[in-house]
């Protein structure tokens, strides 16, 4: 599942345009979009905004799986040509100068620059790095759902020094979105495709739900069974766990006696 | 190779720092307070960044040259270690450092003056015996040579310390600037090797078996001391005719009597190195296999361990004489 924050409905009406979402609001803080692949959540501006509603969505879906957070939005520059798309591989937030950095590790091969998260719109753009008003809320937020290598900001700028943040319209910003559809897309497969890639490595095991159905297990023990049932799908992936001769186990105690000898006798071939 | 370059502030000038960054003119350069902002978060994956590590320049302001753990050596009774790097270009899959580490960027040191230093402090604590200084712990001594100049820089300060000895681990076949020196006494270029089968299925990256022993053959040829370190021991089916396939591939490339030193080591890890590990690769079949958790420590079971070491030092002892023979008997 790929969760997309942005600050505005003009920002979100292309997006939810281009991914086929479909409005889940509900009576919920937040408007949200989503598909079968993809949620998003408009969350008004500020960071804190985006914060709550990192949050928000991050309750609402993380039975869906490891997700990956992607924030969208328009940000300023003091120097960078207008619908530039760029990547966030510095987040700081002006009001407390604590800074985060994004993992560039995905081969993205987009720009990538600083991005300053500022409390109210900056007009004198005195730095030459972006400036929006969410990132640093966003992904710190999201950073605890999730692995940083998967919490990314994509910004598109919409004002410089040449043509300030006063000029910006809705539709505007509706369009700037647009104008990077492509790169945005780029984006959100490496995400998915790398959500994915965990996800299977961490699936649910229909062995052990077999096993612990069948028998009670401890705490301690169904640790132990998860290791065993790990290392048993490893070792011999063509030989079912459930068998008859562990059917026949009284106790689960046996049962995780009886995987222990058997996985002795396994032999161990790395390829 | 280099996207992304984290620069700390305070190395932002440094003459290494420019002349590293000027090798990847097109890298994003990326400022930081202290390389633990990027290198230490919790929320970090290190498989998924291994593909594409990004590099850190950084100063290392403390603990740069430590005693080694007791039973580590080859022969010196004052053994230290130190690490101009974190991480490795390579991608062994039995390797501590993807449990120990959160990310695998490289974090590489660039202030080597201090660790001279340092090393210059150690040196006249005690000068009636040599002590070493093993290089190659938490990275590969000879891969990123090209663009850290780590021997270069190093082996000077040890060519004008007789007292000091220096092994550089490695699994590189980066000797083109030893080579073209002379080689030092008071230096040893050991590398580590797995059979075949084991270097194919764990150690990407990794050049070939016979590319490092091509390598330690030019070395040899040119008069270094060499050090073979077979470490860590893989237990897997059919070790023994895969372990004496590999001593008879070395020995039949290199001269056993012009060795400085044979090591083996068993295969070990911290409990919670293995436990991240094991999250990482739920899939590897080393980490499936006949492992126990001995007072915090996970390596093969005891019987199993010491057939092991038996073996291959039985195996070793045909090629090589026993004052040569150093196993690493590293407390839990």
């Amino acid at each position: 599942m790929l969760c997309l924050i942005v600050a505005l409905p003009a920002e979100a009406r292309p997006l939810a345009g281009h991914y086929k979402l479909r409005d889940k609001s509900a009576s919920g803080p937040f408007s949200v979009f989503r598909n079968d692949t993809m949620a998003l959540a408009v969350s008004g501006i500020g960071k804190l905004a985006a914060a709550a509603a990192t949050a928000y969505l991050h309750g609402r879906l993380h039975r869906d799986g490891p997700a990956a957070w992607l924030n969208i939005g328009i940000a300023g520059h003091a120097s960078r040509t207008l619908g530039d798309g760029v990547i966030a591989h510095r987040i700081t937030d002006h009001a407390s100068g604590q800074n985060w950095y994004p993992p560039q590790v995905l081969g993205l091969d987009l720009a990538t620059d600083n991005l300053l998260t500022v409390d109210s719109p900056q007009l004198d753009y005195r730095d030459d790095l972006m400036y929006d008003m969410e990132a640093s809320g966003f992904y710190q937020t999201a950073c605890r759902c999730t692995t940083a290598e998967l919490v990314q900001c994509f910004k598109v700028i919409s004002d410089n020094r040449d043509q300030p943040a006063t000029a910006v319209t809705a539709n505007d910003c509706a369009d700037l979105i647009s104008s990077c559809l492509d790169r945005i897309d780029r984006v959100v497969d490496t995400l998915q495709s790398c959500a994915q890639q965990l996800a299977a490595a961490h699936a649910p095991s229909p062995e052990l739900e077999q096993l612990t159905r069948h028998w009670h297990f401890t705490a301690s023990q169904t640790h132990r069974l998860t290791e065993l049932v790990r290392r048993w799908k490893t070792l011999a992936p063509d030989q079912p766990v459930w068998c008859s001769e562990l059917k026949s186990q009284q106790r689960a105690g046996e049962v995780l006696l009886w995987m222990e000898q058997r996985l002795h006798t396994l032999p161990v071939k790395l390829c | 190779m280099f996207s992304h370059i984290y620069i700390e502030e305070q190395v932002r000038e440094h003459p290494r720092t420019r002349a590293i960054c000027a090798r990847f003119p097109k890298a994003a350069h990326i400022t930081c307070r202290h390389y633990g902002e990027v290198f230490n978060p919790r929320s970090q994956n290190f498989r998924l960044q291994k593909p594409r590590p990004a590099l850190i320049l950084a100063r290392k302001h403390k603990r740069r040259v430590l005693p080694t753990p007791d039973g580590y050596g080859i022969g010196g009774s004052r053994n230290y270690y130190f690490s101009h790097m974190l991480n490795c270009l390579y991608d062994c899959r039995y390797c501590f450092l993807q449990g120990m580490y959160r990310s695998a960027h490289y974090v590489l040191f660039v202030n080597y003056e201090d660790f001279e230093s340092d090393m210059d402090c150690i040196l006249a604590e005690n000068s009636n015996a040599p002590a070493w200084f093993f290089s190659g712990y938490d990275c590969d001594s000879l891969a990123l040579e090209p663009v850290s100049g780590f021997a270069a820089h190093f082996l000077p300060f040890f060519e004008k310390r007789p007292d000091a000895c220096i092994e550089l681990r490695s699994k590189s076949t980066q000797v083109r600037g030893l080579l073209k020196r002379e080689p030092l006494a008071n230096a040893v270029i050991a590398f580590s090797f797995t059979p075949e089968e084991i270097y194919q299925a764990l150690e990407h990256k990794v050049p070939a078996i016979d590319r490092r022993l091509d390598a330690m053959a030019q070395l040899q040829e040119a008069g270094w001391s060499l050090g073979l370190r077979f470490d860590p021991l893989i237990y897997v089916e059919g070790y023994r005719e895969q372990y004496r396939r590999l001593f008879q591939q070395t020995f039949s490339r290199l001269d056993a009597a012009r060795l400085h030193s044979v090591s083996l080591g068993p295969f070990r890890l911290p409990r919670t190195f293995y436990k991240t590990i094991v999250q990482l690769y739920p899939d590897e079949p080393l980490y499936a296999g006949p492992l126990a958790d001995t007072q915090g420590m996970v390596s093969y079971r005891a019987g199993l361990e010491n057939e092991l070491t038996g073996f291959c030092t039985e195996e070793l002892l045909k090629h090589v004489p026993e004052a040569l023979l150093f196993p690493c008997q590293v407390a839990a």
